[in-house]
């Protein structure tokens, strides 16, 4: 067994599979376990696992003690370059600095999470100055390394990310911090809103992006632009922002393209492998789990798709049964992602969904229909919102009776 | 009185109503586990936040030891709690855990290390 990703899914999946008896290798690039959670030091992981508000670190180190307890084979500073898949072996060359590692496994899981879209796929104009970062560059600057990207700081985006670094920044000293966003409100998390932005006076400009960085060497500031419901430019609104620094946070995504080099079929909305309710990819024995898959804001729910990947495992492994036809799972008109893709294995275990609205809702039914429309289960849902990624069992005898399942939110 | 009151406790966000008279609370409604309700009210009576930041670490392989107060301060308190933190400096090893400073800016709060952090080399 090869895990390839060393954060909370990664560990999460080696230790049920370790436990379970199997031999278990986890390569992870970076010089140590534990993945985006070692540097995000806030508080808040674990609510559902644990019933407790753990740190990232605390959280990851629960499963890092884990993987030493179990004694489970790991390496690190060491980077998947490819995998090969035959008919029951495969392939994966890593290298580190020992040099290159070989390594023939019966089941792989993927576990290499996400990254940061840069501003390069957002469009922005201008030159590219020193001090032109990613969000997640700056928590890794200030949080590992102890180093301040600068003293006026405009941040790109009103996600999560960026308003937890936009906090961090001002109490470690940062002068300034202002936040600008297209969106007419935060897109992340009312919490971060609450306890990062406004618990702090945080000044930020809904409706507005960067339109120009300006600066020779150094960033000397950016011409901001209002922009109107469909984020187009309105002209003659441009003003100058002085600022030293300029932090984009503006999106993550599944780094999935080792998967779809090797043939994994890729979900255009997800941006991460199809996977099954074992969380299996179209390559039979490859799995996909956590923020590979889609971004998770619960990293409770990242380790539950690597726990179930698990039991995947040692079905594909012991040669259980498939269904003659797989039931395909989607989402509705009102709903912008779901996973999994479809419900492959025959047994009686019931389907883990998680989706993401496109919709902000109060008490909102969720609505599973049949291929033909006709309902099959419905649950309600306190709140929707496209913010937060949504968990959904849905009962197998259900699954099993329609031909396929469209999920909506009503 | 009624207020809403947004959970940061986790990504949720759990918008949750704290109802009270006379400065005693009479009803709590809409959290999503006991930790929002803890909080809601709180956050009513005394609002309090869990500070995370970094301390420098010497002998370590990194430069920055992640810390947190090991329960929440007052509100008002959070940026003299960083402020009390700058100057401190610690060698590994260092136990996740371990207190780092004790009764922080007054607060009778610890702050504790968020991680093990073991000496370059050994
Ligand atoms: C800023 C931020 C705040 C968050 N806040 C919360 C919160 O408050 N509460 C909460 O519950 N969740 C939160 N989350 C979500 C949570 O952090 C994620 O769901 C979780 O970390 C996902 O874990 P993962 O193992 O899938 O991915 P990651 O943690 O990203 O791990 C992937 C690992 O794979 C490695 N890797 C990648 N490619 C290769 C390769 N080719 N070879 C070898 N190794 C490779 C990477 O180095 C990395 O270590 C937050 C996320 C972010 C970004
Ligand atoms: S009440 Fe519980 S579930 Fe809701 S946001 Fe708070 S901690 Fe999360």
């Amino acid at each position: 067994m090869v895990v390839i990703g060393g954060g909370p899914s990664g560990l999460a999946a080696s230790v049920k599979l370790e436990e379970k008896g199997y031999d278990v290798t986890i390569l992870e690039s970076e010089r140590e376990l534990g993945g985006i959670l070692m540097q995000c030091i806030h508080d808040g992981f674990g609510t559902k696992l644990f019933n407790e508000a753990f740190s990232g670190p605390e959280f990851a180190c629960k499963f890092i003690d884990r993987v030493r307890d179990l004694d489970v084979e790991y390496f690190t500073n060491t980077f998947v370059k490819s995998v090969k898949v035959g008919s029951s072996l495969k392939e994966v060359v890593a290298l580190n600095r020992q040099g290159v590692l070989k390594l023939s496994c019966r089941a792989i899981v993927f576990a290499t999470g996400c990254r940061e879209r840069t501003p390069f796929e957002i469009k922005v104009g201008g030159t590219r100055p020193a001090g032109v970062y990613t969000a997640g560059m700056v928590q890794r600057l200030v949080n590992v390394y102890g180093v301040l990207p600068g003293k006026k700081v405009l941040i790109v985006g009103g996600g999560d990310v960026g308003m937890i670094v936009a906090r961090h920044l001002l109490l470690e000293g940062v002068e300034e911090v202002t936040i600008v966003f297209p969106e007419a409100w935060f897109a992340g998390l009312a919490r971060n809103v609450q306890q990062c932005v406004l618990d702090f006076g945080i000044p930020f400009k809904p409706r507005t992006v960067v339109k120009e960085i300006v600066g020779k060497e150094r960033v000397d500031g950016a011409v901001l632009v209002n922009v109107d419901e469909q984020w187009k430019p309105i002209e003659g609104t441009e003003v100058f922002h002085p600022c030293d620094t300029i932090i984009f946070s503006v999106g993550l995504i599944p780094n999935s393209s080792q998967l779809e080099e090797m043939g994994a079929e890729i979900d255009p909305r997800t941006r991460g492998p199809v996977v099954n309710e074992y969380f299996e990819t179209s390559l039979k024995g490859v799995f996909a789990v956590g923020n590979l898959v889609t971004v998770f804001d619960y990293v409770d729910d990242a380790v539950e798709t690597a726990f179930l990947a698990a039991e995947g495992v040692e079905k594909y492994l012991q040669g259980e049964e498939r269904r003659e036809k797989p039931t395909p799972l989607s989402p509705g008109k009102y709903l912008r992602l779901m996973v999994p893709h479809r419900v492959e294995w025959a047994d009686g275990r019931d389907v883990v969904a998680f989706f993401r609205s496109s919709v902000e809702k109060e008490n909102c039914w969720i609505v599973a229909k049949d291929g033909s429309g006709g309902e099959i289960f419905r649950t309600l849902k306190r709140y929707v919102r496209p913010t937060l990624l949504e968990r959904l069992e849905i009962h197998r005898d259900l699954v099993d009776k329609a031909g396929r399942v469209v999920v909506d939110a009503e | 009185m009624q207020s809403e009151v947004i959970c940061v406790r986790c990504p949720k966000g759990c918008k949750v109503k704290v109802a009270f008279e006379g400065g005693s609370v009479t009803s709590v409604e809409g959290y999503g586990c006991l930790l929002g309700r803890e909080y809601a009210v709180q956050e009513v009576v005394n609002p309090q936040r869990i500070v995370s930041t970094t301390v420098r670490v010497l002998k370590a392989p990194y430069q920055r030891l992640p810390v947190r107060t090991s329960r929440p301060v007052p509100k008002d308190k959070v940026r003299e709690v960083v402020k009390a933190l700058a100057g401190v400096t610690v060698e590994a090893p260092v136990k996740r855990g371990e207190v780092i400073v004790k009764n922080v800016a007054g607060t009778s709060v610890d702050v504790i290390a968020e991680r093990d952090l073991e000496s370059e080399g050994g």
